[in-house]
């Protein structure tokens, strides 16, 4: 039996998991928090702008039980908010018992607060893992799929310090990257001045703390579009914003709230004393993170240099997925290459051709542009994601962009990767 | 297999971060090593934050441990340079020194800086420390002239034990210890710890270098199942090696290098390799990480400060 251990139980740890198990392999899924999808619990939008185009790829290529998942725990669908189209919202109360269900149906045994601090790499391949109290772990196969959000460490000296996110790097310890721990030398995202990693784009408030108002318009509408006081205007700086769809004047002119059962709000991060001088929001409080008055965590630390079939440079057995394969933003992001992570990882173990995907669809698309931005141009400080800013607008001049199912399944179809994805390899 | 592990003793206490910070050689914290990123192995503190929080201080208001003026008592000359003393130090640094590994630096009030040495706890009750002093060059010599000295003590110091994370693991299980001549100072603490965890206990002990053996009656009061042998090297060895077994879950070594590295050469000879604790017998001089005279290289070839690392022994390059 061919044994998959993936490490980290983020959006790109679950999707390589599922994958992995559909191919045939047993896996193991580690994750160091007691929960699953890691940054995944406090986002929430999918299928907008460009995001559609590769939810319904993901479908068509045999990944559709996680996007059925993200449809099933949908609170509002094909809404509009400034610069996006036709998204959905999934319910970040109900998302996370509904994806650990679907890896239970797939026989993934997945272990929680089981946090990998040790590596041992013997020339060209890992040999085994160490858990933080000092269990072996062994596989045929590896995927990092530990994202790159912290620790406090770096949220100090990249951000404003530990803000205490749902990733809780100090009551589960830290993220360590399997990759670094492997003796790969890892990149880093910038800023646009130059410094290292950068901020979400976005946090949480209860939706509760709101006016009621507020709270009906939410429910009904799942958007509110607050005009910005004049005097919090230039408090809000888009440029360290992590999620560059979110860089753009209306956000900065605006307080927009999506419900996603919390009331995600599209700033970084906002002091609660000016936050609170916006009508409706004169009780509001923070519940992700919950000091999202000083700052929130920061991101792209530790990026594995990798091949576009997600395998690690240097390392035969190693692949990455999600945030650890390049600057991407986004849960649809995480799931696309977590599924071809997984799905390569068993390739690997039955010394088969590793699957590439080709350009003519988005995501084969996006993962070979990542890599061309980062490695031959040197743009760090750009992030990519299907639902907005470069990318998206690529998407569009290549035509890739589609809100037609049909026209998106044909594609696959004529690549012949049709159901890839849930096919078994053993 | 087991896992090499390396920490800081001081991680988490009042010292940390220390002086070693402030130049990026903290052995902990990548950045506070000069890397630009996290890559830690998670102590349960952020040292970095902790660093910030605490910034800016001046070098003189660097943590330091507590300095406590008493007297040294005799209570009873073991031979003709080792006595058994007792000091009253005051709750809360004997309270911080009942510990495995623990030791304080020690010298006359009117002596420099430059004679402290450090001197390992045997015991503590209410507030009294219990030491075994063997006075073997200049700076242990001066403390019994006079005999009933004013000394000054600093700490807690507390790396005097390798390998402790595998004593504090270890519950329910069989321990084995040998423990050689001035060793002995260190065997009733262990034995504190290794009992409270509900493990069964069998020290063999001997002389050695300091020509009696003096723990053997309270060790037994404990519960201990005490071997005296005149000779490790030619006794007790042989004795252990019939103890070896499977059930076996952590090996002692309380003692000169020598005696450490006999046993690991006993051990391996039986095809045996058990998780081992052992005493460091490091040459110390500022016990902080600064000075370098207890430096080591590890297998790796890396350089340790031994009064600050945790380690197991076998990672050293000296080791078997
Ligand atoms: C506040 C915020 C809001 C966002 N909103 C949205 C949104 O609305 N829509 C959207 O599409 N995207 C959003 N994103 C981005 C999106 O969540 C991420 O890009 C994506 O989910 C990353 O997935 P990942 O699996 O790569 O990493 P992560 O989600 O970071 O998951 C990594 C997992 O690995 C675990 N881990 C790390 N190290 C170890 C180890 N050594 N051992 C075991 N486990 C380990 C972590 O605990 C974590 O669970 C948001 C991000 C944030 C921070
Ligand atoms: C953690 C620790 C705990 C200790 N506990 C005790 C104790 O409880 N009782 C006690 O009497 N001594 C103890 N020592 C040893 C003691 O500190 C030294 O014997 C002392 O520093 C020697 O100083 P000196 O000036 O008297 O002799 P020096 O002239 O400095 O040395 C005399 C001889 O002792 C050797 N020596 C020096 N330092 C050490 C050392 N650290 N370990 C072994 N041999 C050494 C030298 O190589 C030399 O051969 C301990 C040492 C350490 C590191
Ligand atoms: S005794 Fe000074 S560095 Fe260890």
């Amino acid at each position: 039996m061919i044994k998959v251990v993936i490490i980290g139980g983020g959006w790109g740890g679950c999707a390589a998991a599922l994958s992995a198990a559909q191919a045939g392999a047993t896996v193991l899924l580690l994750e160091r928090t007691d929960l699953l999808l890691g940054t995944g619990l406090v986002g929430g939008i999918f299928r907008n702008n460009g995001r559609f185009t590769a939810a319904e790829e993901i479908i068509s290529l045999g990944g559709q039980d996680l996007i059925a998942t993200m449809d099933q725990s949908a609170r509002h669908t094909n809404i509009e908010f400034p610069g996006h189209r036709h998204a959905s919202l999934y319910d970040v109360g109900k998302i996370e018992a509904a994806v650990s269900e679907l890896l239970q149906q797939h026989g993934i045994k997945v272990r929680l607060k089981t946090r990998i601090t040790d590596v041992l790499r013997l020339g060209k391949l890992v040999r085994h893992i160490v858990t933080d109290n000092g269990e072996i772990i062994e596989g045929d196969v590896f995927i990092d799929a530990t994202g790159t959000a912290g620790p406090m460490g770096n949220c100090l000296t990249y951000g404003n310090g530990c803000s205490m996110c749902a990733l809780r790097c100090p009551a589960f310890g830290p993220r360590v990257s399997i990759t670094a721990r492997a003796q790969v030398k890892e990149r880093n995202g910038e800023k646009l001045d130059g410094t290292f990693g950068a901020m979400s784009g976005s946090c949480k408030l209860h939706k509760e703390s709101l006016s009621s108002a507020l709270q009906d318009q939410l429910e009904s509408t799942g958007v509110v579009v607050i005009p910005m006081p004049e005097m919090l205007k230039n408090k809000i700086s888009l440029g360290k914003k992590a999620c560059s769809q979110y860089a753009l004047p209306e956000y900065r002119d605006n307080l927009v709230l999506l419900d996603t059962g919390h009331a995600k709000m599209m700033t970084s991060y906002f002091a609660l004393e000016d936050l609170r001088q916006i009508p409706g929001l004169e009780n509001a409080r923070f519940a992700d993170p919950y000091a999202g008055g000083k700052g929130n965590s920061i991101r792209y630390l530790g990026i594995a240099p990798c091949a576009n079939t997600l395998q690690v440079d240097g390392v035969d057995n190693l692949f990455c997925c999600g945030e650890k394969f390049g600057i991407m933003v986004g849960h649809t992001e995480a799931v696309a290459t977590g599924l071809l992570a997984g799905h390569n990882a068993v390739r690997y173990s039955l010394d088969m051709q590793y699957l590439q995907l080709p350009r003519t669809l988005a995501i084969g698309e996006f993962i070979a542009f990542v890599h061309e931005q980062m490695n031959e141009k040197q743009h760090l400080d750009v992030r990519y994601t299907f639902a907005g800013a470069t990318f998206f607008n690529r998407m569009q001049e290549l035509n890739l962009y589609s809100i037609d199912p049909s026209v998106i399944k044909a594609r696959v179809a004529e690549a012949g990767l049709s159901d890839i994805f849930s096919q078994r390899l053993v | 297999m087991m896992r090499p592990f390396m920490r800081c003793i001081d991680v988490n206490s009042e010292q940390c971060p220390c002086l070693l910070s402030d130049t990026n050689h903290c052995f902990m914290c990548s950045q506070l090593k000069g890397e630009a990123v996290c890559n830690c192995d998670w102590t349960g503190q952020c040292i970095l934050h902790e660093k910030r929080w605490k910034a800016p201080r001046k070098p003189s208001d660097a943590p330091c441990r507590r300095e406590v003026e008493s007297t040294l008592v005799i209570k009873r000359q073991v031979n003709e340079h080792t006595y058994i003393v007792e000091t009253e130090v005051g709750l809360e640094l004997a309270e911080q020194l009942n510990k495995i590994g623990s030791f304080i630096f020690m010298r006359r009030v009117d002596d420099p800086e430059m004679c402290n040495f450090p001197v390992g706890i045997m015991n503590v009750k209410r507030g009294t420390l219990t030491m075994a002093i063997e006075t073997i060059g200049p700076k242990s010599s001066r403390l019994f002239m006079p005999l009933e000295a004013r000394v000054l003590l600093r700490g807690p110091y507390l790396n005097g034990v390798f390998g402790q994370p595998w004593i504090d693991s270890t519950k329910y299980g069989t321990i084995l210890a040998a423990v050689g001549g001035l060793g002995q100072s260190n065997a009733l603490m262990l034995a504190k710890a290794i009992l409270a965890n509900g493990n069964k206990a069998t020290f063999v002990i001997a002389p050695g270098q300091a020509g009696s053996i003096f723990v053997a009656d309270e060790l037994q009061a404990m519960g201990v199942e005490v071997i005296s042998v005149s000779s490790m090297r030619r006794e007790g060895f042989a004795k252990l090696q019939e103890l070896f077994s499977d059930k076996v879950d952590l090996l002692l070594s309380a003692g000169p290098d020598d005696l450490h590295n006999g046993l690991i050469a006993t051990m391996h000879e039986s095809g045996y390799n058990f998780p081992m604790a052992v005493t460091n017998n490091a040459t110390m001089c500022c016990g902080e990480g600064i000075c370098g005279s207890c430096a080591k290289k590890t297998k790796d070839g890396v350089w340790i400060r031994t009064c600050k690392v945790q380690l197991d022994f076998n990672q050293l390059e000296n080791s078997h």
